[in-house]
């Protein structure tokens, strides 16, 4: 008898994950916010540009200021990964899915197959897009990258990893709480609060501390030059992926031991 | 063949499942039956390896439900009708289902034919009626043609037409040799479409045998008339029986068989009029087992009987 398959379960898991509304329409939003707003900023910034402070136009980095969308996007994809599973706790099905398939991790690794590749090619098809818009917007008035250059490169690719990253961690809050509520306030929380609290620390501790936060780290991500205050960008990606990894296996723990 | 043994499960301080072994034989259907909270969607959820039990186990076929290969093929459920994403078209469900558990996809569309619903298989299923949601489960434990079925509370929500369907869909699955398992808290409903039952209180076991079984083991009452109730009622009373007569003349007599109380008649040369063993229905059989057992007893009801 054929048996139960991560192959077969990626199957079905891409099937779920496509028929329903909330993922076009999430993806659909991460498109429109990385577009809309990656234009919003770069036309801002170059209607600015003739009257923008030296110093600000000395450390002027065009490619991350392109991709400022992705900081709105984040939010989208990240509720994308929270409705993947949470959708099926708040429905009930998620009895039916274990009953078929009851190796419990075949399940978290089917969703993130499905999860990570999806996003992952919206993402780097909307990040570079952006990209190459913004460059558009800024020709003539503000300095261009392009993406011959191999920082220029690696920090476009890595915006669209940010945001895979972060439906990752989103699928992981999901599981983890199994509510959707529950799962965006802590998202948002991460990626919002956790710096208003690390601003109210002392000054030496913020230093160290800001680097380490999510959004710092997607900043370090895009940035041809991190600041000297920051990481570089693969040791940031590296410290997000570490935090999504630990959230994914925790709550995979969680999903086999506990009933459904 | 589903063997539940020794089951325990507790949440926190509830004991959902107390202590249940029981089975369940393939070829005849088998109603689950207990009061409100006693126990049997927590049972089935053991059996599906969805909840894992405190102590004791579970196993199907003689396997667990974590060691099937392909548990669709083995299995079928209905748990819960409304438990599909409400976004999502039946087709797609059924679709996602079966890929799962590699059935062959053309499958999706025999089901769907097969419990009516066919028609609104590209439709949401949060826009279905429970009936429809019902016929979806139902639908999905199929899928994997599985020997083995367990439906909980499925006539839920169901038109007359519809569970007169389902019955006689539970005695073809069992005639084809399946094990078929259903729960419901109304005996009524149960009398007319199981063979056995479990009947359960307060998660512990009370008693389990054929619907015949159970009927007859409150029985032994006969209904009595007679030409002289007088001159039999002393012969049965002096044989150790005891007697009740009602006014319209017909006497209930309890500790000897229809078969005895004709002898004794005939010896006693009175002439019988009616002569009819009682058969307690299965209502009063579970109300009798289950009095006690009864987790949420109506104001009214509790006043009722002290
Ligand atoms: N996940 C859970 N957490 C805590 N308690 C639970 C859980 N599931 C069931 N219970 C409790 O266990 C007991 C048995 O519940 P169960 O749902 O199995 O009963 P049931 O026989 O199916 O009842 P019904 O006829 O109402 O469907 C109840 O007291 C219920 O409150
Ligand atoms: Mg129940």
């Amino acid at each position: 008898m054929d048996s139960v398959t991560v192959a077969s379960v990626t199957h079905a898991e891409w099937i779920k994950f496509r028929t329903v509304r909330s993922t076009i329409v999430g993806y659909v939003v991460t498109v429109v916010l990385t577009l809309g707003l990656g234009a919003l900023i770069t036309s801002a910034i170059r209607g600015h540009w003739q009257t923008m402070e030296p110093l600000r136009k000395l450390t002027f980095d065009p490619v991350s200021t392109s991709l400022g969308g992705t900081l709105f996007a984040q939010f989208a994809v990240g509720v994308i990964g929270i409705m993947f599973i949470t959708s099926e706790y708040s429905s009930g099905s998620i009895r039916t899915t274990l009953a078929a398939t009851p190796r419990r991790v075949q399940v978290v690794v089917a969703k993130l197959i499905v999860l990570v590749s999806v996003t992952a090619v919206v993402a780097e098809v909307v990040v570079f897009a952006a990209f190459l818009m913004g460059q558009r917007i800024y020709e003539g008035v503000v300095p261009t990258a392009s993406l011959a250059s191999g920082a220029v490169l690696r920090s476009v690719i890595l915006g669209g990893v940010y945001l895979t990253l972060l439906a990752t961690l989103g699928f992981g809050l999901g599981l983890l709480l199994r509510q959707q509520s529950a799962a965006i306030s802590v998202f948002t929380s991460l990626l919002l609060i956790v710096p208003i609290i690390v601003f109210v620390l002392p000054q030496s501790w913020q230093t160290s501390v800001t680097r380490y936060e999510p959004s710092s780290l997607g900043h370090a991500m895009m940035s041809v030059t991190p600041s000297l205050d920051m990481f570089g960008a693969w040791t940031a990606t590296l410290v997000l992926a570490s935090y999504v990894v630990c959230v994914v296996v925790l709550s995979t723990v969680t999903l086999v031991r506990r009933d459904a | 063949m589903i063997i539940v043994d020794h089951l325990t499960k507790r949440y926190g301080d509830t004991l959902a499942v107390n202590d249940l072994s029981f089975e369940v034989r393939p070829g005849v259907v088998t109603g689950f039956l207990g009061p409100n909270g006693s126990g049997k969607s927590t049972t089935m959820r053991v059996i599906m390896g969805l909840d894992a039990p405190s102590s004791g186990h579970v196993t199907i076929n003689a396997q667990r439900y974590q060691e099937l290969k392909a548990p669709l093929r083995e299995v079928g459920a209905l748990l819960d009708a409304k438990a599909v994403h409400p976004g999502r078209t039946a087709r797609n469900h059924l679709l996602a289902l079966a890929v799962s558990n590699r059935i062959p996809t053309s499958r999706v569309d025999e089901v769907l034919e097969f419990t009516g619903i066919a028609s609104v298989a590209d439709k949401k299923v949060g826009g279905y009626s429970l009936g429809m949601s019902q016929r979806l489960g139902i639908a999905g434990a199929l899928l994997g043609d599985p020997p083995v079925l367990l439906f909980d509370e499925p006539v839920n929500g169901l038109d007359p037409e519809g569970i007169r369907w389902i019955r006689t869909f539970f005695r073809s699955l069992a005639v084809e040799g399946r094990t078929v398992f259903v729960s419901s808290h109304l005996m009524s409903e149960m009398a007319q479409s199981a063979d056995e039952i479990v009947v359960i209180g307060r998660g512990r076991l009370i008693t389990q045998g054929t619907v015949d079984e159970l009927t007859a083991s409150d029985a032994g009452s006969v209904l009595v008339r007679s030409a002289d109730n007088a001159a039999l009622r002393s012969v049965l009373e002096a044989a150790g029986n005891t007697v009740d007569t009602a006014n319209d003349g017909t006497m209930t007599v309890r500790g000897a068989s229809a078969e005895a109380i004709g002898q004794a008649a005939l010896a006693a040369g009175v002439a019988l009029t009616e002569l009819t063993p009682q058969r307690a229905s299965l209502e009063e059989v579970f109300m009798d087992l289950t009095a006690d057992d009864v987790e949420y007893v109506s104001s009214l009801d509790a006043t009722n009987h002290g």
